[in-house]
This record gives C-alpha cells, sequence and structure tokens, in this order.
C-alpha cells in the first residue's frame, strides 16, 4: 500500500477528488458571484468586476438620502460601557472643590432630601452625560441648565469623578421587606418592558443608566412621566422613552416607590 | 456452498447497487442546490446584495439613523423606505408602520450588542450586527399587526425586547403620510 | 484488547457526568420558560443556565466522548497499548479543570453571554480560559491519534488501517482543524477584551470566525455516531457490514466539506457577501452527501443480518431484526431522529427558506433532535455496548436500556416537534419568557408547554440511564471477550491509498477553507471602522 504515491495525477483518486473539489468551488463562485449578482435587476450592477466586489462584500457607502433633522436639541455624548470607569485622584479632587456649588440641592455628601437626585456613587458616565445634556440643551431644567452653561468638559468630567467616588449613603427609607414589583422583576415583554435591573444595575449594566436605588421617589416619578410624554428626550435613541411610554402611572408608581426604598 | 466465482458475482452486485445510491444521493444534492438558484434568480429572493457599514457610537449623531430620521420614508419612486435601529432593549420606532402592497426597503442596524428581527406571521427575518447596515427589500400582503421580537440574545433584557409592525391600507398610509416627513405608529 | 480501561471509563464517566447536570439545567430551562410557570423570576437565572447548558453540552461532553471513545477504537483496532498514555491523561486534566474553570464564573453569573459569545459582549475572562483548555485539551487527543495511526502504519506498512480507526482519526482531524475558528475568536478578539486590554472588538468578524467552528463541530459530535452505526451496530446484530470503501468515503467527505460551510449561520447577517453565502450553500447541500451514504450502508447492513437470521420479503425483513437488542433499537431511533432533523437541515441549508424560521425555536429544535437525538442516543449505544469490556462485568438488563432508550427517542419527539412547530409561527429562540396571556403568542402555549413535558420525559430517561450505567460497575465480573468491531461482507484485498491516508483530504479541507473563508475573514480584518465597543456583562453595580 505504501509504495503507491498519493499526490501524482497517475492516481486517480487524486486527480478525481482536486477535480471534483475543484470544479464544484469554481462552479459555485461563478454562480455566486457573478451569475446570481447579474440576475438580480435591484442591485443595479453595473459589469462583472462589480457583481464580484458586490458579491463578495467589499462594503459600500450608503446610498445618499435625505436625512430628517430634529426640531428639538438631542444628546451628543457618545457613551460606552468602560467610559470613566478608570478616575484619577486629582480629577476627583478638583471635583470635590467644583462640587461645593451643587451641595445645595444635591446635599453635601450627595445624598439630600430634597427631591433631586442623589449624586453620591452615581456611575460617572451617568453625572457626566446628563451635565453634558444640560449644558447642550438636550435635557432643559431651570435649576441645572444655567448651572450646566458655564461648565468645561473637564469640569463636567471632574464632578463626575467626585460623586463616583462618594460612598453611596444608604437611604434612611429604606423599607427592605417592600417586594420587587412585577414590573420592576420582569417588566412586561409585550409592551416592550424590560426588567429595570437589566440596565440599571440590580441585573446588569448598561453605559449610561442611572443607579436607582434609594433616588426619590416623586424625582423617579417625575422623570418617567417626562420620558412617556416626550418633555424629556436626552435619552439616546429613544431608548427610555420606549418603556416609559408603555408603562401605566400605576407601574410609574410602584417602581419609583421601590427604588426610593432600595440602598 | 459459496464458490470463489459466486463471491466475486455478490461483490459486483453490491456495488452496483451502491454505485446506483450514490448516483441518486448526488442527484438529489444537484436538485436541491439547483432549486436555491433557480430560486434566487426567479424570485429575486438572495441574501443582501452589499456589505454597508455604520458606527454603532456615533448613530445618534449624524447620518441617516439620527432619532428623528427613524421610521417610514416616502421615496420618490413610490416605494418606502423603513429606517429602525436595535439597541438595549428597544427597537426604535417601536411600533413600525408600512403600507401593503407596496414596495418597502427596511434598513436597520444596531447601536450596542447583536440584536435581530423577524416579523412574525411574515418571511421577513435578518441579523443586526453592530458596525454593519442591514438592507432587506420587503413587502407586506394585507393589512394587520404583526409582532416584532429580538431573535438573537442581546443581554439581560432580550426577552423584553418586542416591538409591533403595522399594515394599514396604502391610501391610509398615504392619508397618514401626507402631513409628515417620517413616519412610526408610536404614539 | 482494551488495556487502559481507567482512562476511557474515566472519560465517559466525566462525559456523562457533566451531560447528568446539563440535563437538569435544560430541563428546569424548559420548565421555567414554559406556560406551566408563572414568569415571575429574575431572567439572568435563565441566561446563566442556557450558558452552562450550552457549554457543558456543546464543548465538554462530546468532546469527552470522541476521546474516550477514540481511545478504546485505538486499542481495540490497532491491538496494541496506547502510545502516549500520560499525555492523554494530561489532556484529560486540562478538559477537566478547564470545564470547572470556564463554569466557575458562568455560575457566578459573570458570563451570562450564552456558549457562542455574542462579542460584543464579553464575559468573565476566566469562561473563555477555560474553553480554550478544553480545546487544547482534545487537541492533545487529536496528536495522539495521529500519532498512533502513524506509528502503526509504519508497522504494519501492508496492511489497511482498520476502518473504526480510520474514522476515528478522520473525526480528530476534522476538530482539530474545525475548533481553530472559535480558537482565533477567543484568543485574538475576545480574550483581549476581557482582560481589558482592549475595549473595541469586531463582532462581525467574530461571528464570521465562529462559523468556522460553529458547523463542523456538529459533524466533530456526529462522527462518534456513525463509528457506532458502521462498526458496532452490524456486528451488535449478527451480521456484517455492506461496504467498507463507502464507509470510508463518506468518513472523508466529513472531512472535506464539513467546514467550508459554516456561513449557512449567517444567511442573515449583513458583514459576510452574498457569493460567499451562495458558495457555502452549496457545500452546505455536498455535506448531506455522507448521511445519504450512511443511511443506504446501514440499512442494507440490517437488511443482511436480517436475511441471515430468516428474514424475508422486500419489507417483511425489517420484522426479522432483533429488535430486543438495545444496540439495535438505538441505531433505528437514531436513524428516525436523523431523518428528520436532517429534512429540517436541508430547509435550514437554503437561504430563501432559512429566512422563514432563522434564529427562532425551530433552530433550537432541529439541533435538539440531531444533536441531542440522533448523535446522544448512540452515545448511549457506545456505553452499553463498551461498558461489559470496560468494567470487566457482566450489563445484562436490556429491558431497562430499551425503556431507557424509548423515553429518550420518545422525549425529544415531544421536546423538539413543538419547537420546530412554533419556531414557524415565529417564536424567537433564547427568550428568558414569554407572556402568554398575550394573543400574538397565545397560539404558542400548547406547543411549548408540550415540549416542557418531553423535557422531563427526557430527565426521566436519563435517570434511568444513570441507574443502568451503575447497575453495571455493580454487576458481577464476567469476561466480555476482546473487544470487536464488524467487518464488510467483502474484505477488500487492497485499498487504495488515497482511502487509507489523509494527505489528500487534509490538503482538500483546508484549501476549501481557504477559499471559503480567505476574503470574507480577510476583508472583515482589514475593515477597521467596524470595530466596536464591548459590552462587559456581568458587571453590576
Amino acid at each position: 500500500m505504501s509504495e503507491q504515491k498519493l499526490f501524482t495525477l497517475r492516481n486517480p483518486w487524486f486527480g478525481a477528488a482536486v477535480g471534483i473539489t475543484g470544479g464544484i468551488a469554481v462552479l459555485s463562485f461563478l454562480a455566486g458571484l457573478i451569475w446570481l449578482p447579474l440576475a438580480q435587476p435591484d442591485l443595479k450592477i453595473s459589469g462583472i468586476w462589480d457583481a464580484i466586489c458586490s458579491a463578495a462584500g467589499v462594503p459600500r457607502a450608503a446610498p445618499q438620502s435625505s436625512v430628517q433633522q430634529p426640531d428639538f436639541k438631542t444628546s451628543s455624548v457618545v457613551l460606552t460601557s468602560e467610559m470613566l470607569t478608570h478616575p484619577d485622584q486629582v480629577s476627583i479632587g478638583r471635583g470635590a472643590t467644583l462640587a461645593q456649588r451643587c451641595a445645595i440641592c444635591h446635599g453635601p455628601e450627595g445624598v439630600s432630601d430634597a427631591n433631586s437626585p442623589n449624586l453620591a456613587g452615581q456611575f460617572a458616565a451617568v453625572t457626566y452625560k446628563e451635565l453634558n445634556d444640560f449644558k447642550a440643551g438636550a435635557r432643559v431644567n431651570v435649576v441645572m441648565s444655567p448651572f450646566a452653561a458655564t461648565m468645561s468638559n473637564q469640569d463636567m468630567l471632574d464632578i463626575a469623578a467626585y460623586y463616583a467616588y462618594l460612598p453611596r449613603v444608604p437611604s434612611n427609607k429604606i423599607d427592605a421587606e417592600l417586594a420587587a414589583p412585577r414590573i420592576v422583576v420582569t417588566g412586561a415583554p409585550m409592551r416592550n418592558i424590560p426588567p429595570c435591573g437589566a440596565c440599571h444595575g440590580d441585573i446588569d449594566t448598561k453605559a449610561g443608566s442611572p443607579w436607582l436605588g434609594g433616588q426619590s421617589a416623586v424625582y423617579i416619578k417625575a422623570q418617567l412621566e417626562a420620558f412617556a410624554s416626550g418633555s424629556r428626550h436626552n435619552d439616546i435613541s429613544q431608548q427610555m422613552r420606549n418603556i416609559a411610554r408603555q408603562m401605566t402611572g400605576e407601574e410609574i408608581d410602584q417602581v419609583a416607590r421601590y427604588y426610593a426604598a432600595q440602598p | 456452498m459459496t464458490t470463489e466465482s459466486d463471491s466475486h458475482l455478490g461483490e459486483a452486485v453490491a456495488a452496483r447497487i451502491e454505485r446506483r445510491w450514490a448516483t441518486l444521493s448526488i442527484v438529489v444534492v444537484g436538485v436541491l442546490v439547483g432549486m436555491a438558484i433557480f430560486i434566487g434568480i426567479d424570485h429575486a429572493t438572495m441574501p443582501q446584495g452589499h456589505v454597508e457599514t455604520a458606527d454603532p457610537k456615533t448613530l445618534h449623531l449624524t447620518g441617516e439613523f439620527i432619532e428623528s430620521n427613524l421610521g417610514s420614508a416616502m421615496e420618490a419612486d413610490g416605494s418606502v423606505t423603513v429606517r429602525a435601529i436595535g439597541q438595549q432593549y428597544s427597537f426604535t420606532p417601536q411600533c413600525i408602520v408600512v403600507p401593503s402592497e407596496t414596495p418597502v426597503t427596511l434598513r436597520a442596524t444596531s447601536a450596542d450588542a447583536v440584536h435581530g428581527l423577524l416579523i412574525e406571521g411574515t418571511n421577513i427575518n435578518t441579523m443586526l450586527v453592530p458596525g454593519y447596515v442591514s438592507e432587506l427589500p420587503v413587502r407586506f400582503k394585507a393589512p394587520g399587526e404583526h409582532a416584532m421580537p429580538c431573535q438573537e440574545f442581546c443581554g439581560i433584557g432580550h426577552q423584553g425586547m418586542w416591538a409591533k409592525v403595522k399594515v394599514v391600507d396604502k391610501t391610509a398610509f398615504l392619508r397618514m403620510m401626507a402631513s409628515r416627513r417620517r413616519l412610526s405608529c408610536v404614539d | 484488547m482494551l488495556i487502559n480501561k481507567r482512562l476511557i471509563l474515566a472519560h465517559f464517566w466525566l462525559a456523562f457526568a457533566v451531560f447528568g447536570l446539563a440535563l437538569i439545567l435544560g430541563a428546569w430551562q424548559m420548565f421555567v420558560r414554559s406556560p406551566f410557570n408563572a414568569w415571575h423570576f429574575n431572567p439572568e437565572f435563565y441566561y446563566r443556565s442556557v450558558t452552562a447548558h450550552g457549554s457543558a453540552m456543546g464543548y465538554v461532553f462530546p468532546t469527552l466522548i470522541a476521546m474516550g471513545f477514540g481511545y478504546a477504537i485505538t486499542e481495540a483496532t490497532l491491538e496494541k497499548p496506547l502510545v502516549g498514555v500520560r499525555w492523554a491523561w494530561a489532556g484529560f486534566a486540562l478538559v477537566a479543570v478547564g470545564a470547572v474553570v470556564a463554569m466557575i464564573p458562568v455560575s457566578l453569573g459573570l458570563a451570562s453571554v450564552l456558549y457562542t459569545f455574542y462579542p460584543p459582549m464579553v464575559g468573565n475572562p476566566f469562561y473563555y480560559i477555560g474553553v480554550v483548555m478544553v480545546v487544547v485539551g482534545s487537541w492533545i487527543w487529536v496528536a495522539l491519534m495521529s500519532i498512533n495511526l502513524m506509528i502503526w502504519k509504519r508497522d504494519n506498512p501492508d496492511r489497511p488501517v482498520p476502518l473504526a480507526m480510520f474514522a476515528n482519526v478522520a473525526g480528530s482531524y476534522l476538530w482539530g482543524w474545525t475548533a481553530v475558528g472559535a480558537a482565533l475568536e477567543i484568543i485574538f478578539l475576545i480574550l483581549p477584551v476581557a482582560l481589558g486590554l482592549r475595549s473595541t472588538i469586531d463582532a462581525g468578524l467574530a461571528r464570521v470566525f465562529f462559523s468556522w467552528t460553529l458547523h463542523a463541530i456538529v459533524y466533530f459530535w456526529l462522527i462518534p455516531t456513525y463509528i457506532a452505526y458502521y462498526t458496532i451496530f452490524p456486528r451488535a446484530i449478527g451480521g456484517r457490514l455492506y461496504s467498507d470503501a463507502m464507509a470510508r468515503i463518506s468518513f472523508i467527505l466529513f472531512v472535506v466539506v464539513a467546514m467550508p460551510i459554516g456561513v449557512h449561520h449567517l444567511f442573515a447577517d449583513p458583514q459576510v457577501g452574498a457569493g460567499f453565502k451562495f458558495m457555502h450553500s452549496v457545500f452546505t447541500g455536498l455535506v448531506t452527501l455522507p448521511t445519504l451514504l450512511t443511511i443506504f450502508t446501514i440499512c442494507a447492513s440490517a437488511e443482511i443480518a436480517s436475511r441471515l437470521r430468516g428474514g424475508r420479503g422486500a419489507f417483511g425483513w425489517v420484522r426479522a431484526l432483533p429488535w430486543q437488542n438495545p444496540i439495535m433499537l438505538a441505531t433505528a431511533l437514531s436513524l428516525v431522529m436523523l431523518g428528520f432533523g436532517g429534512a429540517g437541515g436541508i430547509i435550514n441549508m437554503s437561504y430563501q427558506l432559512d429566512a422563514t424560521i432563522h434564529n427562532t425555536q425551530w433552530i433550537t429544535g432541529h439541533f435538539h433532535l440531531i444533536f441531542g437525538g440522533a448523535i446522544v442516543i448512540m452515545y448511549f449505544a457506545i456505553a452499553y455496548d463498551l461498558w461489559p469490556h470496560l468494567t470487566g462485568r457482566a450489563m445484562d438488563h436490556f429491558g431497562l436500556m430499551r425503556t431507557q432508550l424509548w423515553l429518550w427517542f420518545i422525549g425529544m419527539i415531544v421536546t423538539t416537534f413543538p419547537w420546530h412547530y412554533v419556531g414557524i409561527l415565529g417564536m424567537p429562540r433564547r427568550m428568558a419568557f414569554y407572556d402568554y396571556a398575550n394573543p400574538a403568542i397565545s397560539p404558542q402555549t400548547f406547543s411549548v408547554g408540550m415540549s416542557a413535558v418531553g423535557g422531563l420525559i427526557l430527565l426521566t430517561s436519563g435517570v434511568l440511564f444513570f441507574v443502568v450505567l451503575i447497575r453495571g460497575q455493580r454487576a458481577e465480573r464476567s469476561d466480555a471477550g476482546a473487544y470487536r468491531f464488524s467487518v464488510p461482507i467483502h474484505m477488500p484485498a487492497r485499498i487504495p491509498v488515497a482511502l487509507n491516508s489523509f494527505g489528500l483530504w487534509l490538503t482538500l479541507m483546508v484549501g476549501l477553507t481557504v477559499v471559503n473563508y480567505g476574503y470574507p475573514i480577510a476583508q472583515l480584518l482589514v475593515l477597521k471602522q467596524t470595530n466596536v465597543p464591548a459590552i462587559y456583562v456581568g458587571a453590576s453595580r
């Protein structure tokens, strides 16, 4: 058996195997990359070379179309899941100084009873994004907008780093007995409401989604209602409006009460 | 009693039957591939003809996938283009409205993870891979409502990613479109 | 002649232990997402469980079976002790440790990315490291199979390689090459991101690499089953193999065309050109060829056995088959499931039909029917056949074995047929729960309920399987004699060198991979703007 040579044309198996395999490859190439694309009127192929390139998957530019511009400001922040996750001490220190002017509403330690967001321990990307949106006018608030208008990009980074560095203080409204309402645990799939915790940190986090535990119920409710009505629209590509507008008033109340009582 | 020649005869018969079966098998495969080619040409249903890219980080800043440009748009040739994005965990627009009996081009991409969309009750089914644009020519026969779930695992909220497609009568669609540049059935 | 029985038994026991755990998870998943359960639970547990179930069933269980069975075949057919026993144990240890390393982060919920990885989602690096260890452990086996064959050929230049060994080595080469795709994906794309060295990844390219592994891995799972069809089944029912050459050609076809077809998993993906999708579709059509040939050869071999037992008539011979024999039963049930699963597969391979069922529950039904059904039921048969030779104890609970096999078959049908059906209705796969109260999906309620019942039947069958194995391990000692494989009716005096070696076929395998994957991969490698930000999962709080 060993005396027989394998890789030689005198071996009929060699010739047949290579010939048949190569033949099928060549035929399927001709059919798939030339014949089929040319036979499709929708593709508007200009010639054989164009057919091959298109069918091989050479990227082409998007067809020109007129783009409908928004009649309101949208968020211009680019979010990635690793952004602002490595704060430096200098930035935190500067942030501490800058944050003194925030203390009236947000508390000296980033926690207050004033129905404004508790910022202590909030993800830096969240604080940074909201400040940016206030400054750009994508989010509007009579108190916050003027504050943000004067901030530089570095100021916003520093303040975000500082609040992320502060420890989350357990809210005095913690109620461990309060069972998670159904809308929080499972959402309502057919209404396109995922579980809150899939983004907001109980189960998993999504870049730009705030930690909700211990926030004021009044504040959470107001924001959900603002998203639902569209008066707040700085959530990128409607990711939060899509959810809030599907929620009932009762569900919004449940969510607000539940998160206010969480650590 | 089997003799030497019997055994040879048996072997030849066995080989012949086997060869026939192998030939039949090859014909079966040939027919299957031929069918795919025929349908591809006759019904013009082939995979997306071009590869196109899009940056998922900046979809909301510039280009055709900004928020205000999503939804259904009327084209000069009477066809409709629907633009949509998939993101954790919703499609935008959350409710797509299209006319019946009209050529529709669906253009969609992902803003984060790999998603997919399928429209129940139709053969419309495509992946949304971040970085690339999916384009699909579709046509809806009759008015009605279809569920449009995400069909690819995209994170812990995947099971909550259901959108809707409303197919309306063509004249009704034109009426709705008259006052708007982009249309969706999100209230 | 089985010498390193402990080595082989260790592989089988670990494989089945992993299988048992993953089976429990599978049954649980079926239950929680069915209408029987009020879906008030954290969906993350579901995805965690799917990740564990898929990784265990896809990467660990069949790999260990192929390895253990491969060692048994080597010693039994080459009639000498395995060369490199220490390396074999090292490979086993790597697989075992790798499985644990991968499963720790998964069970902690730090890598709920499913066994198909799905970048740009990225989980804990140890999950991927564990998977790589499993693959590297199995590559040791690939090398050992090749070395053992080479040594034997050197010592026996004039003898044809025994069919079982030929097929076994074919399977090992197929795995060695097909695992490269996922290995490249993990090592060059995912791990750098998981370890924090990079923060972007090309999800499209990763999917292309994964498709390189994803389809041919099924044929790697399938090869032990086909080896059992060809070399255990005819002997076990007292017959002979119809044709030795056709068997070799079937395995060779798997080696050559199982690889360059993976892009049919990406028919609906936007990053691969339509032309290459078509080429892969054509080769996917070709891969039905070895299966069609196999079905003929196995049915013909069964007929031979039946006629030797006095069976007569055009179809009457079927009744004369030894249906009391578990191997007979398992093979028949396996072929039925292979028939249904294969028909479904032919639908998946054509672009036009695939669009109707892509990523629906149909696909889950399809691969559970083929892998969980047709393939795994033969793994049971292989274990039943080998056990007395490995343990040196009698194994004669044939009634129990038949019950177990029937339950597995019924369970698989009851599970997967409704899945196929709801898939056609458009039910997406891999969702933690469904709101069956909603009119859009309420028509699927009954079918999903049925499939959960099927899951329970499968679990029962799994329990019975362990009962049989453990009883076998505790039975009285008895000598089962030498382990033998079937012989063909016409033993060829000479075998063409092409059917006795792999050089030509491996060249074609690699060549076709380059032709069918070269451009799609090269192009995406060049495309820099499609690197997208990674999404780290499991990083709560």
